[in-house]
């Protein structure tokens, strides 16, 4: 009988009545190592596209020239965002920020970096060289092989060399996947190789 | 307002049916919805009911990037659904695609040009506060007063 009465009393209580009716839980908030959609820190963009570059959503972020003469920023999209927050980890002048992925770095001094790494399959590849006078790095270190397709020089990222497609400087490659769309056996892949590196003692 | 209109208001508020579809998810929205229905988040205390079948449902939850086998479904789900009815579209592959609106991909994104969607909750894949918070926000706007607005 008292322990009925208890719990009469217990949920007579307006704090028990007000917890049973409504929601028992406060609303939860995100916790703060969560990476949010990136929010500008309003640092100036130099505008070197390397979140735009790194970003691997289509679409998901976007760096435009602003009202102001000189100015650019990045805009990201919600809706093909996918909250990675490379582009935060990779912008050298830190004009991105999402959740604590700045104060973290800082913290274990690492870094991101990434270079491109182009394949070709010597099956399939028929030594067109389509991809090679395409490629707009290639146009700009030697410009006679945009113009006759024959070049000597070893400077270029890529060459069809004594017959077979042959890469040269790998480090060159910005990544713009010309070759990849021009090439029609579909045999050159760009890839992105991404590494998270450490910032050494010793230096 | 009349005294019942006011009380089919407030029932209303606590009792929010959802029925949810994926049109061709990667799993990932999906286990954020399930983590909705978790002890952590609790998606019933808010009065939120899942249901799998749209005729008991009052909210459609869509997830995933609309595959060409949901084309014509996806509407026929959504008229099975009674009045009034509303559309929660659940991460980014309804509105746009995500990491599948890719060249030689199937998905006809966006589910907005099959059926009216309401409300969007950006994300890949978006938090249970998120799904959570979306659902309370869109439905009374629905729900509230509808027999006076009819």
């Amino acid at each position: 009988m008292r322990s009925i009465l208890s719990y009469i009393r217990h949920m007579a209580r307006p704090e028990w009545v007000k917890t049973f009716f409504l929601a028992k839980t406060a609303p939860l908030s995100t916790p703060p190592h969560f990476r949010e959609f990136p929010h500008l820190t309003g640092k100036e963009c130099t505008h070197c596209f390397q979140c735009m570059m790194i970003c691997p959503a289509p679409g998901a972020i976007e760096v435009i020239r602003t009202d102001k003469p000189g100015e650019w920023k990045p805009v990201i999209h919600l809706g093909h965002c996918i909250r990675c927050g490379l582009c935060v980890e990779i912008c050298p002048e830190l004009v991105l920020d999402a959740g604590r992925v700045h104060m973290k770095n800082a913290q274990d001094g690492t870094y991101m970096q990434f270079q491109f790494h182009i394949t070709i399959n010597p099956v399939t590849c028929m030594g067109c060289g389509s991809c090679t006078v395409a490629c707009p790095v290639n146009k700009e270190i030697d410009p006679q092989l945009a113009a006759k397709g024959t070049s000597t020089s070893d400077e270029v990222i890529m060459r069809v060399y004594k017959g077979i497609n042959t890469v040269f400087h790998e480090d060159k490659c910005t990544g713009c996947k010309t070759c990849e769309e021009q090439c029609p056996t579909r045999s050159i892949l760009v890839a992105r190789v991404l590494e998270p590196l450490q910032i050494s003692e010793e230096t | 307002m009349t005294t019942l209109q006011s009380l089919k208001n407030a029932v209303r508020q606590r009792s929010i049916h959802v029925c949810y579809v994926d049109t061709g998810s990667c799993n990932g929205c999906d286990i954020e919805v399930l983590a909705c229905l978790s002890p952590r988040y609790d998606l019933e205390q808010y009065g939120i009911y899942v249901h799998n079948n749209p005729r008991e449902a009052d909210v459609l939850l869509i997830i995933g990037g609309v595959t060409p086998q949901w084309e014509d479904k996806l509407r026929m789900v959504w008229d099975k659904i009674p009045e009034p009815k509303v559309a929660v579209s659940i991460g980014n592959c309804p509105i746009s695609g995500c990491v599948f609106s890719r060249p030689q991909t199937l998905t006809r994104a966006p589910a907005k040009s099959y059926i009216p969607i309401a409300a969007e909750v950006p994300g890949c894949p978006p938090r249970p506060t998120e799904i959570i918070q979306a659902i309370l926000s869109v439905a009374p706007l629905i729900f509230k007063d509808w027999e006076l607005r009819r």
